[in-house]
């Protein structure tokens, strides 16, 4: 019983705390090795076979979804489509800078492909566009915490 | 279109694009219960802890600087929003950042104390809340990939079970876990509260008891232990 | 050819699994650190190689919605690291009872490059930074403004100069926020929602950089 005791009173060390932590999602991950793991080929967003689009030599490879910019939606497969009336129209959109310059090169799609518009952007800012406002605030908070800190105590800038 | 999840019946749905957030009776009352305390916290204010000094009659008192004060109750009541979302959120991936931004919270909000053992435990469950986040965006993605989505309510009408599945949920139940510091991880938080400026401090518990709460309606619709 | 394929192609199926073991693996390893290492910044070092196993398995998902749940996670990450960086910089300045510099040894850099070219190179930055638009454009931007504002010689201004750039990264952030509330509630106006959104955060990732760079200068300047 004594021992128990002993145990539990290790526990309320907070330094000890993230060493046990590690140890046992170190033992939770290592049943990955255990269990089989396949991929479910049925996904939403699905993207064509890897180097594909590059081979084929389209300039926005490989982000290229179809559609042409005001006129016609690229190909997005969402979860919940009817939720979203605008679907496509970002994938096809290209600023007029982007269009410029994908008829020069190849390889456009490799930088950024036409942000802002494109793939990307569909996703980030639309489709799963509270995603991207939590993720923004969460950035948000640390930098509010480590400045307030910063500013108050570690670099005593108001002194 | 799901009309009735874990056998409560679905009040109504917020779509935000592939984001759907659900109402049924039991996470509203949460939802609830979460913005009622966050208001409370907003309107009060904060108190004063009296030392006795050794050697005298006299009393010393630890009160909160003005603009400490107002820094901790903006990251309260950002806290209390983030518990109240991760309530009614229908989609397991922006539940973990939910998650992510409680946890990041709750250690600013006794991040700016004066104390050491304070500072000390609150960069340890700091240390805990980043390694957290792994096992919770590794459960997301593992079910993910073993469903092909993340909704909740499309998972909720599938029919099977998949070993993976189960593997995933309790990585996410250990990262949420770990970001909440619930037993045996709950040192780090006890030491945390050592400091002036209740009410704010009550708002990480709170917190973490909805959102355990939470956690555990969404793995018993991931898995269908019924 | 097919742009957007119906099921996912049996290369990714067929690489998921071994990519989910180097992503176990590697958190292994990061953990096993972890549970042995005693020095507290050695032990913060470590869990970003944790953080980099989940984006490992995140990524191995390999459909386009993996690769914007990636962002997500590598912005908890880097988030994260931040704000407990400067709990552990207080925690010890407060142990110790001294205060320390950022950079530990003086670093004069007497180089012509930072007096002659600074407005040049971050404008060159914004601009392009500004086409790119969005996080990346942001980066780059903020790269620029980080570069000019490291190179300026005036000293002391910083309480007034760092209110107002947070000021205006906050708005920026509420447009972006506008933006986000464009797309849904008004969907024909897609293309100013986009805007808002594309340049509301260009202009805070940017101006959190900045900060940084307002909160290194006078350590980079100091004799």
């Amino acid at each position: 019983m004594k021992s128990i005791g002993r145990i539990w009173n290790s526990l309320a060390n907070p330094d000890r705390i993230p060493r046990l932590y590690a140890l046992v999602l170190g033992i939770v991950l290592i049943a990955g090795f255990l269990i089989p793991i396949g991929l479910n080929d049925h996904q939403l967003y699905p993207r064509p076979e890897p180097q594909l689009q590059i081979n084929a030599q389209d300039p926005l490879a490989p982000y290229d979804r179809g559609g042409v910019t005001f006129e016609q939606r690229g190909i997005v497969k969402a979860q919940y489509p009817q939720y979203l009336p605008a679907i496509g129209e970002i994938t096809a959109y290209l600023s007029p800078i982007a269009m410029g310059v994908s008829g020069t090169t190849l390889y456009y799609g490799t930088s950024i492909y036409s942000s802002p518009g494109g793939l990307i952007d569909e996703i980030l800012y639309y489709t799963r566009g509270f995603d991207t406002v939590l993720e923004s605030s969460i950035l948000m908070m640390a930098f509010v915490i480590a400045s307030f800190i910063a500013l108050n105590f570690t670099m005593r800038r108001d002194d | 279109m799901v009309v009735s999840i874990l056998g409560s019946q679905i009040i109504g749905i917020i779509p935000l694009g592939d984001i759907v957030f659900y109402m049924t009776s039991f996470n509203l009352f949460m939802f609830a219960a979460a913005l009622a305390f966050t208001f409370i916290i907003a309107i009060s204010k904060t108190e004063t802890q009296v030392e006795a000094e050794f050697g005298s009659l006299g009393d010393r008192e630890i009160k909160v600087a003005k603009k400490e004060f107002k820094f901790r109750r903006f990251l309260a009541i950002i806290c209390g929003l983030a518990t109240a979302g991760a309530m009614v959120t229908g989609d397991i991936f922006d539940f973990t950042l939910f998650v992510c931004l409680i946890g990041i919270v709750n250690i600013g909000i006794v991040g700016a104390v004066k104390q050491i053992d304070v500072l000390d435990s609150a960069f340890q469950y700091g240390l805990i809340a980043m390694i957290a986040s792994t096992p919770l965006f590794v459960g997301a993605s593992l079910i993910l990939a073993a469903t092909g989505t993340i909704s909740i309510l499309a998972i909720n009408s599938l029919t099977y079970t998949t070993p993976m599945m189960l593997f995933g949920s309790i990585l996410l139940f250990l990262g949420v876990a770990g970001e909440t510091g619930v037993a045996p991880f709950f040192a780090t938080k006890a030491e945390m509260f050592r400091t002036p400026g209740s009410p704010f401090l009550l708002i990480i518990h709170l917190s973490s008891l909805l959102v355990i709460v939470r956690v555990i309606e969404i793995l018993l619709i991931i898995n269908k232990p019924f | 050819m097919i742009l957007v394929p119906d099921v996912v192609s049996p290369v990714v199926v067929a690489i998921y699994s071994p990519a989910v073991f180097v992503g176990i693996i590697v958190a292994l390893i990061g953990l096993f650190g972890i549970s042995i290492e005693k020095n507290d910044l050695q032990v913060l070092i470590l869990t970003d190689i944790v953080g980099v196993a989940m984006l490992i398995i995140v990524a191995a998902v390999g459909t386009d919605l993996a690769e914007s749940l990636v962002l997500p996670g590598l912005v908890v990450e880097l988030a994260e690291i931040l704000a407990i960086c400067e709990i552990l910089m207080s925690r010890e300045m407060r142990k110790t009872g001294k205060s320390v510099a950022l950079i530990p040894t003086p670093l004069n850099f007497d180089m012509e490059v930072l007096q002659t070219a600074p407005v040049f190179i971050a404008v060159i930055l914004v601009i392009y930074g500004a086409f790119l638009s969005g996080f990346t454009g942001g980066a780059i931007a903020g790269g620029g403004i980080l570069f000019y504002v490291m190179s300026l010689t005036v000293r002391g201004v910083p309480s007034d100069l760092w209110e107002g750039i947070a000021g205006a990264s906050g708005i920026a952030w509420c447009l972006w926020i506008t933006g986000f509330l464009v797309l849904f509630v008004f969907p024909s106006y897609w293309l100013l929602g986009l805007m808002l959104a594309a340049f509301g955060v260009f202009i805070k990732v940017a101006f959190k950089a900045g900060l940084i760079g307002v909160m290194n200068r006078e350590e980079f300047r100091k004799e």
